[in-house]
């Protein structure tokens, strides 16, 4: 391989009807980051390339460049109205493997341009499976829901890739990922097979970025960039896929509407069911919205079933794979704060936590700590609210 | 006559994360060692939304599941939910280790070599432990199916060779959206968390007691209707599986740094009721704090 092989780090928008998804922008940031640093680290001019794909989003190029993309490849088409995984994986592995548009990209001779060296998703309904069938085409490798990215020139020694033998892996990227526990961090690495009896090029180095971690950063307008329009080419055998309705679904939960929402997690085990009881009377009390940490939407806990489908659903949860809220008073009730959990609530004006160890990362999220079992503490606190209420109305 | 559908369900082997069974390292990772092997929810899903379709269509189900030689275990639990006809397990060393575009290859194999050619593939949302829901996916385009993700339901129309699908998408800071989609088949589904099967008429649920009985007659003798299959039987190419086919390494593992304290926390003892008091008052100063953004 020849560093002309692989070039750039090509970054998959999301929009819905005309309208960026968030997490388009936060990647878009998080790569014009990655690679201003890049840049000056290997004096070198790779790009950040936009995939914008849509019907009637050309508007929306401006918006890209301005948020950190240097390119931005647009294919506008009414057959790309709605993503159908099919013709978007296709048209994707299409565009990143071209020749020509790899040659637009930087206005001079690309040499032997194969794919890119990088490549973004977000870690949402859509991007999920869509970077899994791109990645399936391309034949490389893919790490999911990262929330923390690094470039870096590895020396490794590693039984299959390199068959025991010390070599270095430059411009690697180092792709973090929060476990299910929340605890425990991975790095997942894409790497080429340098071991001779197995030898493979495995480009571009991907990964899905989980929605709300990365920060937008305020448009620049002075940034330039290139809009390449790209004419796809459909084979009808891509567009089976028919559309036959679509409808916007408003949640049952709406945390939006309320000032103080009470969550709980996997501290209510103990005794689940009279633990849901206290909580309702908090909830109740406050006149709050009820949320759930994400371990609990895994149903672990065995629990009658009117509890169970009214409170242990994806709806409720709060955190990174779920709902990213901001009350005024928000209730952290045995939820030891998990960073999954923390990146949904954070923004919250006066967090209370309600947990029996100190040491959970909750409490240093929290402005007050009541430190305590929930069996014991909830019972107090609704006395003390109602206790109160009558004091006030009286 | 219409010919049957033919449907496989591929599954997998996961730690059981339910209370009592599963078992957290006092840093609050997961104890493996402690921890048992189920067939993992999402699967046990993806078992149940093909008996719908035995139900409904009289469908022929095969089940496969890529694992150690112990996984014919969730075989017979997914034989259970979904009154299989067939199971197959691939089980090899060499297939250890593999991400998950290495099982994708891998579970294309198996898929190929089942009985029949297949209309339907179900798979879950994505397991319990890996959580990435790359390998339903991969594994849909490698064997050139459609893919539909998210799916909270579906019908086929056995004439036409059809398949109706509801799908569930959610955008994070955004609306969430269902979407009805048609396909021809072959599909593979991936089943979404929030899927149910319901059989509405009389006979739909006369059925569904039927199978429901034969599959448990066959759980018990699961063995009857198991096939293992290695690296060699399945034809698979060495280079495309386990750890030589997989791109991605796992480099390093570690906790979580603490982040810088987002807030100074004011601790309050939980078991004083003058305490409480004062807690209240400072949860209705901060609810009635007006604040201009």
């Amino acid at each position: 391989m020849t560093d002309g092989d692989y070039r750039h780090l090509y970054v998959v928008m999301e929009q819905e009807e005309g309208k960026l998804v968030p997490v388009s922008l936060e990647m878009l940031c998080e790569a014009r980051r990655l690679m201003d640093d890049f840049n000056i680290k290997y004096s070198s001019k790779e790009k950040v390339v936009a995939l914008l794909l849509g019907d009637g989003v050309k508007e929306i190029s401006k918006d890209l460049i301005e948020h950190g993309a240097d390119v931005v490849v647009l294919v506008d088409n009414p057959e790309l109205r709605y993503v159908r995984n099919t013709i978007y994986t296709k048209l994707i592995a299409q565009i990143v493997t071209d020749q020509d548009v790899a040659a637009k990209i930087e206005s001079v001779d690309v040499g032997n341009f194969k794919k890119p060296r990088y490549m973004f998703f977000a870690a949402d309904s859509v991007g999920r499976h869509l970077s899994s069938t791109v990645m399936a085409e391309l034949d490389s490798g893919l790490a999911s829901d990262i929330n923390k990215l690094v470039i870096e020139d590895l020396p490794l020694t590693h039984q299959i890739k390199t068959a025991g033998k010390p070599l270095i892996y430059e411009k690697t990227l180092e792709m973090y990922r929060p476990d299910f526990s929340g605890f425990l961090w991975t790095t997942i690495l894409c790497l080429d097979n340098r071991n001779p009896t197995i030898e493979r090029d495995y480009h571009p180095q991907a990964c899905s970025i989980i929605p709300g971690v990365f920060e937008t950063k305020e448009a620049d307008s002075s940034r330039n960039g290139k809009v390449i329009e790209y004419s796809p080419r459909f084979d009808q055998k891509d567009l089976l896929v028919k559309i036959l309705d679509r409808k916007i679904i408003k949640s049952e939960v709406d945390f939006d509407a309320c000032k103080t929402i009470v969550s709980f997690g996997r501290g209510i085990k103990e005794s689940p069911e009279e633990n849901v009881k206290l909580i309702e009377q908090l909830a109740s009390e406050l006149d709050a919205e009820i949320g759930i940490s994400l371990p609990l939407s895994k149903k672990p806990i065995s629990i009658n079933q009117t509890i169970d489908s009214k409170y242990f659903i994806p709806d409720r949860v709060i955190g990174s794979s779920g709902r990213k809220v901001s009350p005024k008073l928000y209730i952290a009730v045995g939820i030891s704060g998990a960073i999954q959990h923390l990146a949904g609530m954070k923004d919250s004006e006066f967090v209370l936590a309600i947990n029996p160890d100190e040491n959970s990362p909750i409490k240093d999220e929290c402005d007050m700590f009541i430190k305590g079992k929930m069996e014991d503490v909830l019972p107090l606190l609704i006395e003390s609210l109602k206790t109160q209420k009558k004091v006030v109305q009286a | 006559m219409l010919t049957p559908l033919n449907i496989a369900v591929i599954v997998k082997l996961e730690p059981d994360f339910s209370e009592g069974n599963v078992s957290y390292n006092p840093d609050g990772t997961l104890n493996r060692a402690e921890t048992k092997n189920i067939l993992g929810p999402h699967s046990a899903l993806a078992a149940s939304a093909a008996f719908y379709s035995k139900v409904r269509y009289g469908a022929h189900v095969s089940i496969g599941t890529m694992g150690p030689p112990n996984a014919d275990l969730i075989l017979q639990s997914a034989q259970q939910i979904s009154d299989a006809d067939e199971t197959y397990l691939f089980s090899d060393r060499i297939f250890a280790g593999a991400d998950t575009l290495g099982t994708a290859e891998l579970l294309k194999a198996g898929i190929q070599k089942m009985q029949g050619k297949m209309d339907l593939v179900f798979s879950g949302h994505r397991a319990s432990d890996g959580e990435t829901g790359q390998v339903g996916p991969q594994t849909a385009w490698k064997l050139g199916f459609t893919f539909l993700g998210n799916v909270i339901d579906y019908e086929v129309d056995v004439e036409k060779r059809t398949v109706r699908a509801k799908r569930s998408i959610r955008l994070q800071g955004f609306h969430d959206i269902i979407e009805e989609v048609e396909a021809p088949l072959p599909v593979f589904i991936a089943i979404d968390p929030s899927y149910k099967s319901v059989f509405n008429t009389a006979s739909q649920r006369l059925a569904c007691e039927k199978y429901k009985k034969e599959a448990n007659d066959r759980a018990q003798n699961f063995k009857q209707y198991l096939k293992v299959l290695n690296a060699e039987q399945l034809g698979a190419d060495p280079k495309l599986i386990g750890l030589a086919g997989s791109p991605t390494i796992v480099f390093k593992v570690e906790k979580i740094p603490k982040g810088k304290a987002g807030r100074q926390a004011e601790v309050v003892d939980g078991s004083s009721k003058e305490e409480m008091g004062r807690v209240v008052a400072r949860l209705r100063q901060a609810l009635s704090t007006m604040v201009i953004k």
